[in-house]
């Protein structure tokens, strides 16, 4: 079997000086060739994983036969978002795994081929689906990351009028504020959300909810559904001494800061980015806010996290991507606090390494700190990044929703119903953080359980 | 848009939803599972070749053996089957099933007979069943000819229009296709014969006869019979050229409704088996490779092509390119073009170098940079060095003013 195709990437010389998309596209024939390499099994087992619902080995296989409008039409017909998913969807823990080929070769490049694809369609413009006909009812979404994006289009598609409540100026939540566009390019996010909104939803930003404009008087305004995909905004601090001094910031403030300051260029950054920086958490958020200090022109950058790097919540191509640009790592360490100089500036940093009193519980009351490990480094600037909560101003919008302790929405299951009739929610506020793709894929089930909703409400009037 | 597509055609009077049907073959030899081949939306299903009870089928295994090309597996397939174990006793019954459960696909069968009361016997009791369709089988590479082992009825255009007579004779309603091989001198000779013969139509063409391998340590030929083998029927996409040209020939000199088969892979064999006349197109080993599911495969692809093309119907296509083949004689020797390197794209593997230095013109020396460069002078345009190139719009050809020989 053919050798896994491995699609056109920035060198690492190039790619740490700038913000430019780092992976680039398939030229035609080796989209082909990777398509090729697809045996097609029966029993896809690709297709069980994405949480996006794609039908994947049919667009394969219409790559492979050169037939590139179906294979367009297959991926967009199940994600709205398909573009941005291509870039930052986690292939090798959900479609590629099972995938076949593994044991002839590698894994067949999934998201390189929906790369190809998606941004074939781009060039022409994105095409509309057909819509159901208008049901004459309304349903406010709240938020606008890839839950809500993704609930909100098929919706949309299923006939019903859609309102997006975005607090922040820019639609698009983690895709637009998160992640760095040297992963995901803000022009494709808006391309697809602008798609979205040429499919009829209407996105009000600069739009906060509050205990006045809450889920009872949007009710009250005529909507008849609700959606809440808000996400969970509100970062974590591992509260230790230090914290307050300048040059600490949350990755959350941190990358939002970044990618506006990508999209209004020649802008002086506005946050503090010494030559020698630390990020603190083994997540993704930490490795894309290690990789853009980088970027920003720190010439040394630590990432200090609890877990090992098997352990880390990172996906291994994230680690593998921050180790290739010279990120030092330092696991199985503990932060103890944050040094300053007289002017309060952050001048460094402490910590120790642990061991786990009880395996497989990589929470940080359970690290145990291993004495003479501790450790000190020179360091300007330090980004927290170790997680993110239910934000407590939600709480007044949500009245007769139950959440748990931690502000997260408990859901039925199937149909993404809260426990107040008529109000749904999905994503990270729903599942406490994590992949777009999943926020995609409960996005569009509890669409699915609003409309089955509406039919049964509209039934019930008739 | 795509919806304005239809997809739909019509070959003698037959209606079929799409061009897409499936060849006598293994695909077609089992009621249930032409089924699901209707299910999947296969337009039609010509049945496996049927006989009267008296002919005894009695089949060897292993029967099919592979091409591969490097890592390229089943580029061709070869078999040495033979017709259906199944009789019109039962065929008959299968067709009259099919056609209920299934109206508005296309059921034929295919038929062989050892003499002329067999050939009309059979044709009578399938029209009696309500088969759509009768294609006669004259080309089978593993039958024999009277004494002749290996020859085919459809090697002998006497013959052949003979059985032609006989089962035209015999058929008050079906329309008759006769099913040919490709293993003659004259194509277009055969082509006459059944259509002086009267038959409706031509199914172009067979397998080919072909030797498949031998196992280099036991010195047996593939497939391997108990150590021994026979010549094979070759399928596959490595015989698709020589069944366009069969296709070719016989829409340009006989003039007479085809069904093209042999080698049809993808959508795109489909649009050029239609372009050089055939009406609708036939698929086995594609399927015997990736099952019926690459109906949906050719829906789409020939809709989105149409479309791409302005055209509404696949029947649109046909014979299109027929006015663009002539005789060699008649090429043009004013037309002169020379190869083109593409600097930017060109990966330096040196294939268009070493090829047209030891096969073509020494036209093509490699700069400081080891980037190929063409002496204008010396290339003739061969086209050798475009066939090699591995990367796509790298190596092409360009149209140049001929100059004048000294």
């Amino acid at each position: 079997m053919a050798e896994r195709q491995k699609p056109p990437t920035l060198s690492l010389e190039k790619r740490v000086k700038s913000f430019e998309e780092v992976k680039g596209t398939y030229p035609p024939h080796q989209a082909i060739a990777e398509a090729a390499r697809c045996l097609f099994c029966h029993d896809a087992p690709c297709n069980k994983e994405c949480p996006a619902g794609i039908d994947i080995v049919k667009f394969i296989r219409r790559i492979k036969t050169k037939d590139f409008r179906s294979a367009i039409r297959t991926v967009r017909e199940s994600n709205v978002l398909a573009g941005v998913c291509a870039r930052i969807c986690p292939t090798e823990k959900l479609c590629e795994k099972p995938c076949s080929a593994t044991e002839l070769v590698k894994p067949i490049n999934i998201a390189a081929l929906q790369r190809f694809v998606t941004d074939l369609e781009m060039r022409e413009g994105i095409k509309l689906p057909k819509k159901a006909a208008p049901t004459g009812k309304k349903v406010a979404v709240i938020g606008s990351g890839p839950a809500s994006l993704a609930a909100a289009a098929e919706l949309a598609k299923a006939g019903h009028g859609v309102t997006i409540f975005e607090v922040k100026s820019l639609p698009g939540g983690v895709l637009t504020y998160g992640i760095p566009s040297y992963r995901l390019p803000k022009d494709v996010v808006m391309a697809e959300i602008d798609f979205i909104k040429q499919l009829g939803v209407e996105i009000r930003t600069d739009t906060p909810l509050d205990e006045k404009l809450n889920i009872g008087a949007l009710f009250g305004q005529g909507f008849d559904a609700i959606f809440i995909g808000a996400g969970v905004g509100r970062p974590y601090f591992v509260r230790m001494p230090g914290e307050d001094l300048n040059g600490v910031y949350s990755a959350l403030e941190f990358l939002s800061q970044v990618n506006l300051y990508q999209s209004e260029e020649k802008k002086e950054f506005p946050l503090r980015v010494g030559k020698r920086a630390l990020v603190i958490g083994g997540g993704n958020v930490a490795m894309d806010a290690a990789c853009s200090l980088l970027r920003l022109g720190a010439e040394k950058v630590h990432i200090v996290c609890l877990e090992s790097f098997e352990e880390m919540p990172a996906f291994p191509s994230e680690i593998e991507f921050a180790k290739e640009e010279g990120v030092e790592f330092h696991p199985r360490s503990k932060p103890l606090k944050i040094l300053g100089d007289s002017n309060g500036m952050v001048s460094g940093f402490e910590g120790i390494g642990i061991r786990w009193k009880e395996p497989g519980n990589f929470s940080p009351s359970n690290a145990i700190p291993i004495e003479g490990t501790e450790f000190s480094l020179e360091v300007e600037t330090v980004i927290e990044a170790i997680g993110q909560g239910s934000d407590p101003s939600l709480a007044p919008i949500l009245s007769g929703v139950k959440t748990t302790e931690r502000g997260l929405i408990l859901v039925d299951e199937e149909i993404h119903m809260t426990s107040r009739e008529g109000v749904f929610a999905g994503g990270d506020i729903v599942n406490g953080g994590d992949t777009v793709a999943r926020a995609i894929g409960e996005g569009k089930k509890a669409a699915e359980g609003i409309s089955n909703y509406l039919k049964s409400s509209i039934k019930g009037e008739s | 848009m795509s919806s304005e597509v239809n997809l739909s055609i019509e070959l003698c009077g037959i209606k079929f939803a799409n061009p897409f049907i499936l060849s006598a073959g293994p695909p077609t030899d089992d009621v249930k599972m032409v089924k699901r081949a209707f299910e999947a939306d296969w337009a039609g299903a010509i049945l496996k070749t049927t006989s009267v009870e008296n002919q005894v089928v009695e089949l060897v295994y292993p029967m099919m053996a592979g091409l591969d090309f490097e890592d390229k597996k089943l580029i061709g397939l070869g078999n040495i089957d033979l017709i259906s174990e199944h009789h019109i006793d039962e065929v008959e019954g299968r067709v009259a099933e099919l056609k209920k459960e299934f109206p508005d696909r296309v059921v034929g069968t295919s038929i062989m007979g050892a003499k002329k009361e067999d050939w009309q016997t059979i044709v009578r009791r399938l029209e009696a069943a309500g088969v759509d369709l009768i294609e006669c089988s004259f080309s089978c590479p593993q039958g024999s000819l009277g004494e002749k082992p290996g020859a085919m009825v459809a090697q002998d255009p006497k013959l052949t229009k003979t059985i032609v007579g006989w089962v035209k004779g015999a058929a008050k309603r079906a329309p008759v296709f006769i099913k040919i091989t490709p293993q003659v001198a004259d194509i277009v000779e055969i082509g006459q014969a059944v259509k002086e013969g009267g038959a409706d139509g031509i199914t172009a063409s067979n397998t080919i006869p072909s030797l498949m391998g031998i196992n280099l340590d036991t010195f047996e030929p593939y497939p391997t019979v108990d150590g021994k083998s026979s010549y094979s029927g070759l399928s596959g996409v490595a015989i698709k050229p020589i069944t366009l040209r069969v296709i070719a020939e016989l829409a340009k000199n006989v003039g007479i409704p085809i069904s093209g088969t042999g080698g049809a892979t993808t959508w795109q064999d489909v649009v050029e088996f239609m372009l050089v006349g055939a009406g609708n197109v036939q698929f086995c080993t594609a399927v015997m490779r990736n099952g019926y599911r690459i109906i949906d495969d050719l829906k789409d692809g020939l809709t989105n092509y149409l479309d791409d093309k302005g055209m509404s119907s696949p029947s649109e296509l046909i014979g299109r390119t027929l006015p663009k083949l002539t005789v060699h004689d008649e090429l043009s020797r004013e037309y002169k073009v020379v190869a083109e390197v593409n600097r930017k794209t060109c990966v330096k593997d040196d294939l268009c170098y070493i090829t047209c230095r030891d096969a073509g013109h020494e036209a093509i020396e490699l700069d400081e940079e080891r980037l190929p460069v063409i002496d204008e002078e010396k290339c003739v345009g061969c086209g050798l060095c475009v066939a090699i190139c591995p990367v796509w719009d790298c190596v092409k050809l360009k149209k140049v003013e001929k100059k004048e020989k000294k």
